[in-house]
């Protein structure tokens, strides 16, 4: 039977176009939807690689003209160090979590390069504020003031992709990239590796990431200072009062504003699930659209052969068997449009484009071949159903 | 072929010499048949109390005005269409019950359909259409499927356009094709609504010297809906229907 049909499908193959390039086309945007929302579904469940849940950010400005004197920032830390409910705090830059501020850069170890690498500045309380996880050598330490090039830690990663599948990177040196038509070059030495982490957002993936021990001997150029700051659970608007005229104590001057990571989760979260919205309002838009149009071509073709299906039955055909035929003659012609839209979406992993994962994408054919042959099978049972239904006498006579 | 033809001379030879031959095997029945085709403001009777009995190896024709009900019995006959009210019997085996499935099966199995339009499937080609029959049988592979094929367009002289599209066919040569594609399944009966009513007269003669060399060679029982009373003729039987009821 289904050479029969393969053979039918061949000869109306005129007729068959228009049916197969909509179920080519479905399957091509549908698999883009489906690549897009399983990535940011991944991305979802995949370990953000910190704590952040108990992070405040304190962005300390200078004012006007003003300028940070070590002393009095020491001591501003300190002093907020000290108050009852701070159980840790980091000076930084202002390269935070959940921002849309991103500092990033092109670096390279022998042959092997990667660019687009978040930094960061981090003190030597960076991993203890922000809960990162060490899987290899240490955190920054004060021994490492003693260090003749700047020491660097570096995510898992950031690690695979220079690094490849070396034993052990502590003590490897990674170069900055200075820029095109440059040959300086800033020297970083490793001394850790930290799990992956994800920095941006729910949805976004794990970024690779360096972070830069901060060295601010001397401060007297700066005019604003990012501080992250660790709090008990528990503690809120309280101890934001405390930390702000604490920092007033210090010197009038300094203006503080606190703000929880989770508020700049939150933030980010928002602006990204605004257009993930409009996405899947598209996406649904065009299965409906889809399935309209199959629908009204697979009614019309039943119409066009009422009949052929009268003829069919008179044969020995039973009803049963004209609906499987005709679910039968939608199968084939989807397989065909999915194999063809199969051997476009191939090109994405095999070409490594958008820098997706090759999983990703594999999942996204699957979803997309998987709702396709859902969408067609629903879309042509009804009609089938009604010409299983059609009474052969009365079709053979309609001609 | 000569086999067949000595046969039937004996047989007249013997019907002129007054010699009984056997009784007739009833093949259809239709007993006290009624079809009424009802909407919801008109009620129509298509066909009233019909009693009727085709026998094995006959060659009937039916006719009548249009509008008498002759379309309607040959579909009832060829269970497409279910009376309102009385009995369809094959072969002694009343049908009246049988599911859709087991109706499918004897329409495949022991019935052959040739129509006035041919209803050929125009995307297939003749051999294809001609294998139609078969496909719905269990148990054919394609290899069989494709010899009884191409045997039974042998049989109706078209074995040199099997590969052709009905398009590419006149009109004889379709209602040939669509003889071909009643054999195919080797049925006991072939139902032929008026077969010859799309073509001329000489093609019209050719199409009526088929039917009756199947008669007469296969013993296929033939039922044919006709407006021709000159074909008529050549048939063993003529039941002539008037408004739904048989008039002779």
């Amino acid at each position: 039977m289904f050479r029969h049909l393969f053979r039918l499908i061949w000869n109306r193959k005129r007729t068959n176009v228009l049916l197969l390039s909509e179920i080519f086309f479905s399957f091509v945007v549908l698999f883009g939807v489906a690549t897009i929302f399983i990535g940011f579904g991944r991305n979802y469940v995949l370990p953000r690689g910190f704590a952040h849940e108990q992070v405040w950010r304190l962005n300390i400005n200078a004012g006007q003209g003003e300028k940070m004197p070590r002393a009095q920032l020491d001591d501003v830390l300190r002093q907020v160090r000290a108050l009852p409910g701070v159980q840790e705090l980091t000076l930084t830059s202002g390269n935070t979590p959940f921002r849309f501020i991103t500092m990033n850069g092109e670096f390279e170890a022998g042959k092997n390069k990667i660019d687009n690498v978040d930094r960061y500045d981090a003190d030597d309380r960076y991993a203890a504020t922000m809960g990162l996880q060490l899987v290899e050598g240490r955190w920054f330490q004060p021994s490492d003031d003693a260090s003749t090039r700047r020491p660097a830690i570096i995510s898992r990663n950031m690690r695979e992709k220079l690094f490849g599948d070396a034993p052990r990177v502590v003590g490897q040196i990674i170069r900055e990239s200075a820029g095109p038509g440059t040959e300086n070059k800033t020297e970083f030495q490793v001394v850790g590796v930290t799990e992956n982490v994800r920095p941006h957002g729910d949805f976004d993936g794990e970024a690779p990431s360096m972070w830069m021990r901060l060295q601010p001997h001397d401060t007297t150029r700066w005019e604003g200072a990012a501080v992250m700051v660790r709090v008990a659970p528990g503690q809120g608007a309280e101890l934001q009062q405390k930390i702000v005229h604490t920092i007033a104590g210090v010197t009038r001057k300094w203006s503080t504003q606190v703000y929880a990571l989770e508020a700049d989760r939150l933030d980010k979260l928002k602006i990204t699930v605004a257009p993930l919205a409009a996405l899947a309002v598209v996406g649904l838009f065009l299965i409906v659209n889809v399935a309209l149009g199959l629908f009204g071509v697979l009614w019309y073709n039943i119409n066009q052969r009422r009949a052929e299906i009268g003829l069919r039955r008179a044969l020995g055909a039973s009803g049963p068997g004209i609906s499987a035929q005709f679910l039968g003659e939608m199968l084939v012609l989807t397989s065909l449009g999915v194999t063809l839209g199969l051997l476009l979406a191939a090109q994405f992993p095999l070409l490594d484009a958008f820098d997706v994962a090759p999983r990703v994408y594999m999942f996204g054919m699957l979803a997309a071949t998987g709702l396709i042959f859902l969408l067609t099978a629903l879309c042509a049972w009804q009609p089938s159903r009604l010409a299983a239904r059609i009474q052969p006498a009365v079709a053979l006579r309609e001609e | 072929m000569t086999t067949m033809t000595a046969q039937s001379d004996l047989l007249t030879t013997a019907q002129a010499a007054g010699i009984q031959s056997a009784p007739a095997q009833p093949i259809i029945q239709l007993t006290d048949i009624e079809k009424v085709y009802q909407t919801s403001t008109v009620e129509t009777l298509a066909l009233n109390r019909v009693n009727l009995t085709i026998n094995q190896g006959e060659f009937v024709s039916i006719m009548g005005p249009s509008g008498c009900g002759k379309s309607t019995l040959l579909s009832i006959m060829g269970l497409l269409d279910e009376p309102t009210h009385g009995t369809v019997t094959l072969s002694g085996r009343a049908v009246t019950s049988y599911s859709d499935r087991e109706l499918a099966d004897l329409r495949n199995q022991r019935l052959g359909f040739v129509f006035q339009s041919y209803h050929l499937i125009n995307d297939l080609s003749v051999l294809d259409n001609v294998e139609l029959p078969l496909l719905y049988r269990k148990g054919i592979s394609g290899k069989e499927r494709r010899q009884r094929a191409l045997a039974a367009l042998d049989k109706v002289g078209l074995n040199a356009r099997t590969s052709h599209f009905p398009s590419q066919l006149s009109g004889g040569q379709r209602q040939r094709v669509a003889i071909a594609r009643a054999l195919v399944g080797q049925p006991d009966i072939i139902l032929a609504d008026e077969p010859t009513g799309n073509l001329d007269s000489v093609m019209g003669e050719e199409i009526m010297d088929l039917l009756l060399t199947l008669n007469r060679r296969d013993n296929t029982t033939i039922v044919m809906v006709t407006h021709d009373e000159q074909q008529a003729l050549k048939t063993e039987r003529i039941i002539r229907f008037f408004d739904g009821s048989q008039v002779n």
